[in-house]
């Protein structure tokens, strides 16, 4: 599905990512990991083709990246931002719509199939009481479940998310938790950056642990206190709660 | 346009449109009556002084005012979708100031060419009005730098720029001139016959199309550059020809009515609390109030203090900053 090959970046003169190497495989969950400023979240912007790499390469189903038109990328790729830019209102419905935006072509409105999409999944993430609304009125954890949902709507295979859970209350948590689990069931290829490895660790298959812009670990998901302290400087425990592995901080 | 809404609530709106819509065409029918010389329906139709005044003046200046209002609300409601900033107006991009250079180096270097029909003010200030949009984004072009932060600082920069090279003219050359410049850069829509109204009506047409037909693609852009870059679109060129479009559209209405502030400003803010956030809404709110704003500002120009005919330009600000101001207070007060 993914496959970064020596890939560099850069802000200005400061390296930010260092020499990346790795390739997901379909209907992988990988959490991104690691601490502020380890790059994670430029990661995911090369990954999702909204920043372009300043060395080596993404391939998108062996295709580079690069190669790809925009609305082309966007019918393989959803990417959810850590921070939503809604300075204008804007109606719930059309926020969802515009996951069907890649495949129409400039004149044409959407299409019957994309409102039976878009039905569907507000049908789906019971979002009826949402869709007229300004999702300016939204309360964080609704728009969450919102941008999930339109993700969904884009119909893609790839979704890559950048801290979802942040501001969240534990209800709101766990919807989206679902949301996400029920996706990936579904066969789609999860990409997930987050501090919160207590609620994601468990969904992963796969990890991948970055600091200081490099590559630190890079596979099947396990518990590793070593790694952990390695990343994070503290000291991590993990228990069984029937076949849940569950991770805590430990003091 | 539209997807089957819930029911009620999409009536009610549907209301305060037509509402809006009805008062607005009766204002436009009553105001081209009023005036020093009061006319009488009955004398319209007959070949007299009267009918020219009302036929060649009154209705000619009522269309152009709801038409240029029009056009300048709903350009000050795109950009606010391009700037992702509900304070943003075309002026950034320093359209106005542009136009108010071509206009000045027209007057004091007597450039008097007619193109279509319409004078070498006009078309000079037009000129300068393209010229600022083009200079902006070739600026932007040579940094290698296309953000909106940007565009931004060079439209900031030309604003500077083209007012400081309008008082060199003044000062520099004879005064001779100063008044016509002076009442023009304080805005008007008074004209004679219906060049200028064809002219901004077909461009107020095109406008509303583009506007209806780029719908996605302006929801995107207003939704922040990841979203729209993630949904497949090139934000940046899509900004870029905007720009470039309403530059044309905006630079029309500007040396046609000279710089006519506020309407850009205030009248999406409006249309924004009234159309409950749907596009479509926002869209025809702000074409309606535009219009029916301008007409009405310069009716009060002519009812004032006659017979004085004030500016225009002048009553939309005076009018329109109060207003604003109470408008941006009692929602600050809401939201506390």
């Amino acid at each position: 599905m993914i496959k970064a090959t020596h890939v560099c970046h850069s802000l200005g003169r400061k390296p930010v990512l260092d020499d990346l190497n790795f390739s997901v495989a379909e209907n992988d969950f990988v959490l991104i990991f690691g601490p502020n400023g380890a790059g994670k979240s430029t990661l995911l912007k090369l990954l999702s083709g909204i920043l372009a790499t300043r060395g080596g390469t993404v391939f998108i189903n062996g295709k580079n990246i690069l190669h790809y038109s925009k609305k082309e990328l966007a019918t393989q790729i959803a990417y959810l931002p850590q921070f939503d830019e809604f300075n204008l209102p804007l109606l719930v419905r059309d926020v969802l719509l515009s996951g069907r935006y890649p495949y129409g072509s400039f004149f044409r409105k959407y299409s019957g199939r994309d409102h039976e999409i878009f039905a569907k999944t507000v049908e789906r993430f019971a979002l009826q009481e949402y869709v007229e609304r300004n999702i300016q009125t939204l309360s964080g954890g609704e728009r969450k479940k919102v941008l999930l949902a339109s993700a969904f709507i884009q119909d893609v295979p790839l979704i890559l998310l950048d801290e979802p859970l942040n501001f969240l209350d534990p209800a709101s948590t766990l919807q989206v938790i679902k949301m996400l689990r029920e996706m990936h069931s579904q066969g789609k290829t999860v990409l997930l950056v987050s501090h919160l490895m207590q609620h994601f660790f468990p969904e992963a298959n796969k990890m991948l642990a970055l600091k200081n812009g490099k590559l630190k670990y890079y596979g099947a998901r396990e518990f590793s206190a070593q790694l952990f302290h390695d990343i994070y400087q503290v000291s991590v425990q993990h228990v069984f709660a029937g076949d849940r592995e569950i991770i805590y901080l430990d003091e | 346009m539209f997807l089957p809404a819930t029911g009620k609530s999409f009536t009610w709106m549907n209301k305060k449109i037509w509402s809006l819509g009805i008062f607005v065409f009766i204002l436009l029918l009553i105001v081209p009556f009023w005036g020093i010389i009061p006319i009488d329906w009955q004398t319209i139709l007959g070949h007299n002084p009267n009918s020219f005044v009302f036929w060649q003046l009154r209705v000619p200046r009522t269309i152009l005012g709801f038409v240029a209002g029009a056009i300048l609300a709903l350009a000050g409601l795109v950009c606010q979708n391009l700037f992702k900033n509900n304070l943003a107006t075309p002026d950034l991009l320093g359209i106005s100031s542009g136009a108010a250079a071509g206009a000045v180096l027209a007057l004091k270097f007597n450039l008097f060419v007619t193109f279509l029909g319409l004078g070498g003010m006009v078309l000079f200030s037009y000129l300068g009005a393209l010229s600022s949009v083009l200079l902006v984004l070739l600026i932007s072009r040579m940094v290698r730098n296309m953000s909106l932060y940007t565009f931004l600082m060079c439209g900031v920069a030309l604003n500077f720029f083209y007012s400081a090279l309008i008082v060199f003219f003044q000062y520099l050359f004879d005064f001779s001139n100063t008044f016509s410049l002076l009442r023009w850069l304080m805005g008007g829509i008074s004209v004679v016959g219906y060049h200028e109204s064809i002219f901004l009506g077909v461009l107020l047409l095109v406008f509303l199309l583009a506007i209806f037909i780029f719908k996605k693609e302006f929801l995107l852009v207003s939704a922040g550059d990841h979203f729209a870059q993630s949904r497949g679109l090139q934000v940046a060129h899509f900004r870029i020809y905007s720009f470039l479009g309403l530059a044309f559209i905006v630079g029309a209405v500007v040396s046609v009515c000279g710089p006519i502030g506020f309407i850009a400003l205030i009248v999406p803010h409006i249309s924004r609390l009234w159309g409950r956030s749907n596009y479509g809404e926002t869209v025809v709110f702000s074409m309606l109030l535009g219009g029916g704003f301008l007409v009405l500002a310069d009716f009060l120009a002519r009812a004032l203090i006659p017979p004085v005919d004030v500016p225009v330009g002048i009553i939309t600000s005076l009018f329109g900053a109060p207003f604003f101001l109470v408008l941006i207070i009692s929602q600050l007060k809401k939201t506390e």
